[in-house]
């Protein structure tokens, strides 16, 4: 027959497309005895097709499919609708464990074949699996949200609340239904349309998906003005499209609190500064009767020994020491009080420090010998000069000095000094050693505090109110230095203090104010903070090689400039920054530090970097030398007369160099000039910053005398022009002026001149005076025998 | 004898240091407040002035410029007496034109060695020349 073929080709065109399905398919005749199943099913089930064939469907695989959920859809639901989709079906199967089955059912009639139901199952288990786990993740998400304490607020992008946290709605007292699914802005009767959220919500955040503290003010109608932190994220929430979390911290009490602590502070301030000032205004009050006190009683001391009366004498002494004693109590308690009021400022001045060593050991003579002590100094050779307040450096090393003497008895107290490189900068060392008492570290611990001693019995003992160790530490740290002590009890005490050799102004003041410009001598310093040594007319020859440094020596001389010597290059070091030498002259080949190196460290450090040095060398590399830093470039045998011309240029023709006064008024001028060559020095003049630097370009002058308005040019621009040319940038400048310096005009000159003289409300003669004073301080050569 | 003008208006200091000056064979005038310092000055032209600072009607500051400014008192010698050892003050002091300063409580022995020095020179400054 034609036909048989052709429904042979359906039917495994049909048993072909059954096992393509993935789905498990049981085809059942309506006795419900499996008549085939696809591949998918076997491979599913683990079973074969000869267990499985002309089986009840009950019976399969042990009976694994005598489910009464299934006997209900096949007996009683197939029979009368012959469709049923989507039958859910949990059940545990031997082989495959519990499963999820999402059952769908057809009764077919397929041709002459009977009728048969096509049973398709698909195996949902782990989609709803990750379903239930989706739901449990919001509801975590939500329970999450529930229990921060800060309110939050999700918004769709429409910024439509979708939903708000326990928090939220605690917070601004509404309720989930006034809430959800209405425009923020419409909530609470529109208490959340504030416009600075607008900006926040409508600008920031759809460009930029996270703001962090956003500080809102407002007057909410539940809660009254509150100070509110946003913060908003913006995120994909799956199917729930983007959101945007919206996060409030009330943070009104917090800027409060704030707020106190800032206003106690300032309150704490100002009552430190009253106490501060009602300290100073006490202790001048106090120093008033003091002063009668001490005054009487050293009267009558006198009249009393005039009169013989002796035994009135000893009397008065005790009265007298006693007034002194307490007045000195009291200018610490000032001090004190001063630097707490951040009153205390420093006088920046440079100074000699071996004078004041001298003066500071005879004054405190009578204290050591008093206990039967001996002082003896021990200080390094090459001490020089120190710039810093001299007043305080005094003073705290004679309240250390006298310390000392009063906790030894026959004892030794012993004063060191000494320079000491540190960090790349000079400092300034002394050590006070005493074989006194000593401390134990529990004291130790407590020296330095305000007020205290180290207990109190030593203050029944000793006296004293344990101001002065502090005050001490306070001055030496206004310098940038420090006091430290070591001591071991019954052996004694080693005080040390360190301090800048250049110390620098301290930042926040430019002695502006009444005082600055009250003041008649302002020491600037050269560059920012080291101020010039006094410089020197002297070329600093380096060379090991004796007759080398002899023959320069002569020969320098000879060209009238004054020489020192050094036979190496840390001598050489050594010298320099003691004397700062208007040239120097360096060999290249020496032993230990050559003149490369020693060329590196004069350039390194400040205060030399500016000084002229000339290389001598075998070997000619010129270009090598002017890497280096080097002025000039001489190859041996040394062209002498290169030399001398090249050492001219910072000095000039005929030493002694002379003083340039530049000054338009006449008078001035001449009384100036007078007295400084009735001082020995060679003068010139002019009357104006041109004709000075004309004056310059002929002969370099070893200072300058500085008026500042003038005609024509004056001495700021002067100044400046004189600060361009390399060979007379070390030519100390000292201004002498009339004028009340604006602290932009102090700042023009600052680094740039030695000292600014005021005119104003001096006598001539003595302004002339401390013009000398100047002069004896940048060491300007005289003519001998002056 | 050399005269000297105390200008101060503390009685006590007044009292001790013009006592204590006289006995040391100096004659004292006495001032009061800084105007009055100014006129006696003018009137009397003492050999040396010590001046204290704070002072009434017009300050020791004050006093020191219209002295050294006026030409008949300008080359008398002015100390200033400053309560205490204060570098602002004693800067104010010789900026005023004081040619020395000398602090409160007064050590007589180191205020007649200031007073000797300017008053042995011929007048006006303390010239630190000399040759080095």
């Amino acid at each position: 027959m034609e036909p048989q073929p052709f429904v042979d080709d359906i039917e495994t065109y049909a048993q072909d497309i059954v096992d393509t399905v993935r789905e498990p398919l049981l085809m059942l005749d309506t006795n419900l005895r499996v008549q085939s199943a696809n591949r998918a099913f076997y491979e599913t089930f683990h079973v074969s097709s000869i267990e499985t064939e002309n089986q009840l469907i009950y019976e399969l695989g042990n009976g694994q499919w005598d489910i009464p959920g299934l006997r209900t859809l096949l007996e009683d639901v197939i029979p009368t609708s012959s469709v049923f989709n989507d039958f859910e079906l949990e059940h545990t199967f031997p082989i495959i464990g519990r499963r999820v089955m999402l059952l769908n059912g057809r009764k077919l009639r397929a041709g002459s074949h009977s009728a048969i139901i096509v049973l398709a199952m698909e195996d949902v288990t782990d989609r709803r699996r990750s379903e239930a786990d989706l739901r449990a993740i919001e509801t975590y998400a939500q329970d999450i949200v529930d229990t921060v304490r800060e309110p939050l607020l999700i918004l769709d992008t429409t910024l439509r609340v979708q939903s708000g946290n326990r928090a939220f709605y605690h917070t601004f007292r509404v309720s989930p239904e006034e809430t959800e699914n209405r425009l923020i802005y419409e909530l609470g009767n529109g208490q959340w349309d504030i416009p600075a959220l607008r900006t926040l919500l409508e600008d920031i955040v759809p460009t930029s998906s996270v703001f962090n503290d956003f500080e809102l003010e407002h007057d909410f109608p539940a809660l009254g003005r509150r100070v509110m932190l946003l913060n908003a994220r913006k995120l994909q929430a799956g199917h729930h499209g983007e959101l945007v979390v919206l996060a409030m911290e009330d943070v009104t009490d917090r800027r409060r609190a704030e707020e106190e602590a800032a206003n106690a502070k300032e309150a704490s301030e100002i009552a430190n500064q009253t106490k501060s000032l009602f300290l100073a205004n006490m202790s001048h009050e106090l120093r008033t009767p003091l002063n009668a006190i001490v005054g009487y009683s050293e009267m009558l001391q006198e009249e009393a020994a005039e009169q013989g009366l002796e035994s009135f004498v000893a009397d008065l002494e005790k009265i007298n020491s006693s007034g002194k004693q307490l007045l000195g109590l009291i200018n610490d308690i000032l001090d004190l009080s001063k630097i707490e009021a951040g009153k205390m400022e420093l006088f920046l001045e440079t100074f000699e420090l071996d004078a004041l060593i001298d003066e500071i050991a005879e004054t405190i003579a009578p204290m050591v010998t008093k206990n039967m002590n001996v002082l003896k100094i021990d200080r390094a050779a090459d001490l020089g000069h120190m710039h810093g307040d001299q007043v305080k450096v005094r003073q705290a090393l004679f309240n250390l000095l006298s310390n000392a003497a009063k906790f030894t008895h026959e004892g030794t107290i012993t004063l060191e000094a000494e320079r000491q490189p540190m960090d790349g900068a000079e400092w300034i060392v002394f050590r006070i050693v005493d074989t006194g008492i000593g401390l134990t570290s529990e004291k130790l611990l407590r020296l330095f505090q305000d007020f205290t001693q180290a207990d109190a019995s030593t203050t029944r003992k000793f006296g004293g109110t344990g101001l002065g160790l502090a005050l001490t530490r306070r001055f030496c740290q206004m310098m940038g230095g420090d006091v430290t002590v070591k001591s071991v009890p019954g052996e004694g005490s080693t005080f040390t203090i360190k301090l800048p050799a250049i110390v620098s102004e301290p930042v926040a003041e430019l002695h502006g104010g009444d005082d600055g410009d009250d003041a008649v001598i302002v020491s600037t310093d050269r560059r920012e903070t080291d101020p010039a040594p006094a410089p020197s007319t002297c070329v600093l020859v380096i060379d090991d090689n004796a007759a080398q440094r002899d023959l320069m020596r002569r020969f320098l001389v000879k060209e009238g400039f004054s020489v020192r010597c050094a036979a190496s290059g840390e001598e050489g070091l050594r010298l320099a920054k003691q004397m700062i030498p208007i040239a120097i002259t360096l060999d290249v080949m020496m032993p230990e530090m050559d003149g490369w190196s020693v060329l590196k460290a004069l350039r390194a450090d400040r205060t030399l970097a500016d000084v002229p040095v000339i290389m001598l060398t075998m070997v000619d590399d010129p270009a090598r030398g002017l890497s280096f830093g080097a002025t000039d470039y001489l190859t041996k045998p040394v062209n002498r007369h290169r030399l001398s011309r090249i050492l001219k240029q910072y000095s000039c023709d005929s030493p002694p160099c002379p003083v340039l006064v530049v000054e338009d008024d006449r008078v001035m001028r001449t009384s100036m000039k007078r007295m400084l060559v009735r001082n020995g020095c060679r003068v010139t003049e002019a009357e104006n910053g041109e004709a000075a630097l004309a004056l310059m370009r002929e002969e370099r002058p070893s200072l300058i005398f500085l008026d500042l308005l003038m005609e024509v040019m004056d001495g700021f621009a002067f100044v400046e022009n004189v600060r361009t040319h390399p060979e007379w940038r070390s030519i100390p400048i000292i201004v002498v002026t009339a004028h009340d310096l604006t602290a932009v005009e102090r700042k023009r000159l600052n680094g740039n001149v030695e000292t600014i003289l005021h005119k104003e409300g001096t006598s001539i003669d003595d302004l002339l005076s401390r013009v000398l004073d100047a002069l004896d301080n940048c060491a300007v050569p005289r003519m001998a025998g002056v | 004898m050399p005269k000297i003008l105390l200008v101060e208006d503390n009685e006590m200091n007044r009292d001790m240091l013009s006592r204590r000056l006289q006995r040391k064979g100096y004659e004292v005038m006495i001032a009061v407040d800084g105007q009055l310092g100014v006129e006696m000055a003018r009137s009397e032209v003492p050999d040396l002035i010590l001046m204290d600072m704070s002072l009434p009607v017009i300050d020791g500051w004050e006093a020191t410029r219209a002295l050294k400014a006026a030409k008949e008192t300008s080359s008398i010698p002015i100390i200033a007496l400053t309560a205490h050892a204060m570098s602002t003050d004693r800067d104010k002091a010789i900026a005023a034109g004081c040619d020395d300063y000398d602090t409160k409580p007064i050590e007589l022995s180191r205020l007649l060695g200031k007073m000797e020095v300017l008053m042995g020179g011929a007048g006006g400054s303390s010239a630190a020349g000399g040759s080095r």
